[in-house]
């Protein structure tokens, strides 16, 4: 029931992924950027961002990864988000359409293959 | 001949206590006892300290030709020097030459005093403070001396307190009042608090307190600051900041109360108090409470014999080094009342604890059910003589059933948004709404309301409310307005957010009037989405 928002970051060679868990929302909104913006390195081809553990995201937690994936483009590095299906998570990418900047997979292993797999 | 002196040195002194003196403010008292102590003895500089609420420290409050004492805000430590031995030994001290005297305030020296005599201000064999005169040319103080400078400080001792009480008391009870909490306004929890100051010159360091958590759900605190007085009651001023810091911080209350017991460690070592934490989830009814050696908090459920918790014996805060604070859970479901209380509710000297427990629970189980008039008749039927020698606490707060229509008000602040998802999410499952209806009817209210803060009021504070209400059937109207100016959204997260409102209920209309702007959201509930 605690509310509020956790940002973890692994690397699996060259690809960060960041597991977002909690509210992705406009209270979290601020700390969880800096986290999320600041996983990205230089050597890395991509970054996974992994909401299966996010219970909500609202339009602020949407625009942070808009913000990324057009930071990655800059980079030519590639974003792949895992979205569990059927929840109020897919429904909102859905409805924001995050599949125009973004890959989206079922799981956080398909999306690191995707990625590694260029 | 010296004896003739000595008696119209005795018949001034009089007038040390004369009735010209007792209109004086504390101030006023101290500079004319001085002025007159200096005349009697025939010496060049005169001075009162007065011991602080810690017991430890002596300050000086008024002086002639040692203006400076006052001025410095020096401290003396009491068993150093010469004015904190004369308050260790409760004895006075002669001093015919300082340049061999074990000296702690470097003023004494500076000012070039060569004898001092200092004797101890005493009220019922209790140290207050000190008085000492002092002389520029060497000058050893008989026993005469000694015995009418006590004297002076016997009568000073006495006018001295009155004042100290009556002043003390003043700044307490101003204390007091600027510390007790507006209750926050919650939909579905009523709240409301007593503070009962005590009755006699004790002065006490009760507090209770209730705040709205970052994530919508409701902290309550009650505590009593172990001792008396001013420094008591500024300890309690102290805990009850260091309370919410922590709780804002989003610790559960066991770790509050650890938190907070380092933190009075830190403030004043030996110094304990008694605290009882909750937190409340209002809309689930979800709490988890905490205590550091405070009386049981009472719940009672409705049809229920209300009850005294039941929770492992705990030490107070302060009381050690290494301590733990565990978490328990229960469930205030609504209609259940929670009532917090402080031991000057319940305790009366001539009787034991367990009467006045017994009383408690007798006065909820057939109190009112508005808390305000229940708060009324406890403090009725427990302290029916007013309170005594302690001072008393109490917070109530009751989970309320949500009715047919939800009308609440928030500040306009982020912060406020997940509790009114909360709301709205609870009242949602009350009026029959599946989880997908509760999951996007709320995101799309959250969505109105930051668009409603971020763009209705500028930097100025402001209120949002939100309705909710059902056309009997299954279509649910959310409303969400604000009182401010209309200015159109920017930035692209804003227009993502109308189509996330857009996208999650079955329509929107934004109504703007002179008044304000009003989003209402309508959705059919309980159908499965083809």
């Amino acid at each position: 029931m605690t509310p509020g928002a956790e940002a973890n970051v692994e690397y699996h060679d060259t690809v960060g992924v960041v597991t977002l868990t909690g509210e992705v929302d406009i209270v979290q909104a601020h700390q969880l950027r800096e986290r999320l913006l600041g996983a990205v390195r230089n050597e890395d081809l991509g970054v996974v961002v992994d909401l299966t553990r996010a219970s909500y995201i609202d339009s602020v937690g949407v625009s942070l990864l808009f913000e990324l994936a057009e930071r990655l483009t800059e980079r030519q590095l590639r974003l792949a988000v895992v979205v569990p299906k059927g929840g109020l998570v897919a429904r909102v990418l859905g409805i924001v359409n995050l599949g125009s900047v973004a890959e989206l997979h079922p799981s956080a292993d398909d999306a690191i293959a995707a990625i590694r797999g260029g | 001949m010296k004896s003739r002196i000595a008696s119209e040195r005795l018949r001034d002194l009089q007038s040390i206590t004369d009735a010209a003196l007792a209109y004086l403010p504390l101030e006023g008292l101290l500079d004319e006892l001085l002025t007159r102590v200096v005349g009697i003895l025939g010496v060049d500089t005169s001075a009162i300290l007065l011991l602080e609420d810690d017991d430890s420290t002596l300050i000086p409050r008024a002086a002639k030709g040692l203006e400076e004492e006052v001025e410095r805000g020096i401290r003396i430590p009491i068993g150093r020097g010469f004015a904190g031995r004369i308050a260790a030994t409760r004895s006075p001290v002669r001093i015919l030459n300082l340049a061999e005297a074990d000296i702690y305030n470097p003023i004494l020296r500076e000012k070039g005093l060569q004898s001092l005599l200092g004797v101890p201000l005493l009220l019922e064999g209790e140290v207050m403070g000190v008085l000492h005169v002092g002389t520029l040319t060497p000058r050893a103080f008989d026993d005469e001396d000694v015995e009418l400078l006590q004297r002076a400080a016997d009568r000073a001792a006495l006018a001295i307190s009155s004042r100290l009480t009556e002043r003390e008391r003043g700044l307490t009870d101003a204390l007091q009042r600027s510390l007790m909490p507006r209750l926050p306004e919650l939909p579905a929890v009523a709240l409301a608090g007593r503070y009962l100051p005590a009755a006699s010159e004790r002065l006490g360091g009760d507090w209770y307190d209730a705040f709205t958590l970052p994530d919508g759900r409701l902290g309550m605190a009650i505590g009593d600051v172990v001792g008396h007085g001013f420094h008591a009651a500024a300890i309690m001023g102290q805990l009850r900041s260091g309370l919410r810091a922590y709780a804002m911080d989003g610790a559960a209350p066991g770790g509050v109360l650890e938190r907070l017991s380092r933190l009075l460690r830190q403030i004043e070592p030996g110094r304990t108090a008694t605290v009882a934490y909750v937190v409340l989830d209002p809309h689930g009814g979800a709490l988890a409470i905490a205590t550091a050696g405070h009386p049981p908090p009472l719940v009672q459920v409705p049809g229920e014999e209300p009850r005294l918790l039941q929770l492992p014996g705990s030490v107070p805060l302060g009381a050690t080094r290494y301590v733990r604070y565990d978490d328990h859970l229960l469930q205030l479901d609504p209609g259940s009342v929670l009532v917090l209380y402080s031991d000057g509710l319940v305790e009366r000297a001539s009787e034991p604890l367990d009467d006045g427990l017994n009383r408690l629970i007798a006065t909820v189980r057939d109190g009112e059910e508005d808390l305000e008039h229940l708060g009324d008749t406890l403090v009725d039927v427990l302290l029916p003589e007013g309170p005594g020698g302690d001072d008393a606490a109490l917070l109530m707060a009751r989970a309320m059933p949500l009715g047919e229509k939800i009308v609440a008000r928030f500040p306009a602040e982020v912060e406020s948004i997940p509790g009114m998802r909360r709301l709205l999410g609870r009242w949602l499952d009350e009026a029959g709404a599946s989880q997908r209806d509760v999951d996007d009817l709320t995101l799309a209210a959250a969505e109105a309301a930051a668009n409603a803060i971020e763009h209705a009021y500028g930097l100025a504070p402001g209120i949002v409310e939100l309705h909710a209400s059902t056309d009997g059937e299954d279509t649910v109207t959310v409303e969400i307005s604000d009182f401010g100016s209309w200015r159109a959204p920017r930035g692209t997260h804003r227009g993502r957010g109308l189509l996330l409102m857009e996208g999650l209920t079955d329509d929107v209309e934004v109504v703007r009037t002179g008044e304000g702007t009003t989003v209402e959201l309508t959705r059919r509930i309980g159908v499965t989405a083809g």
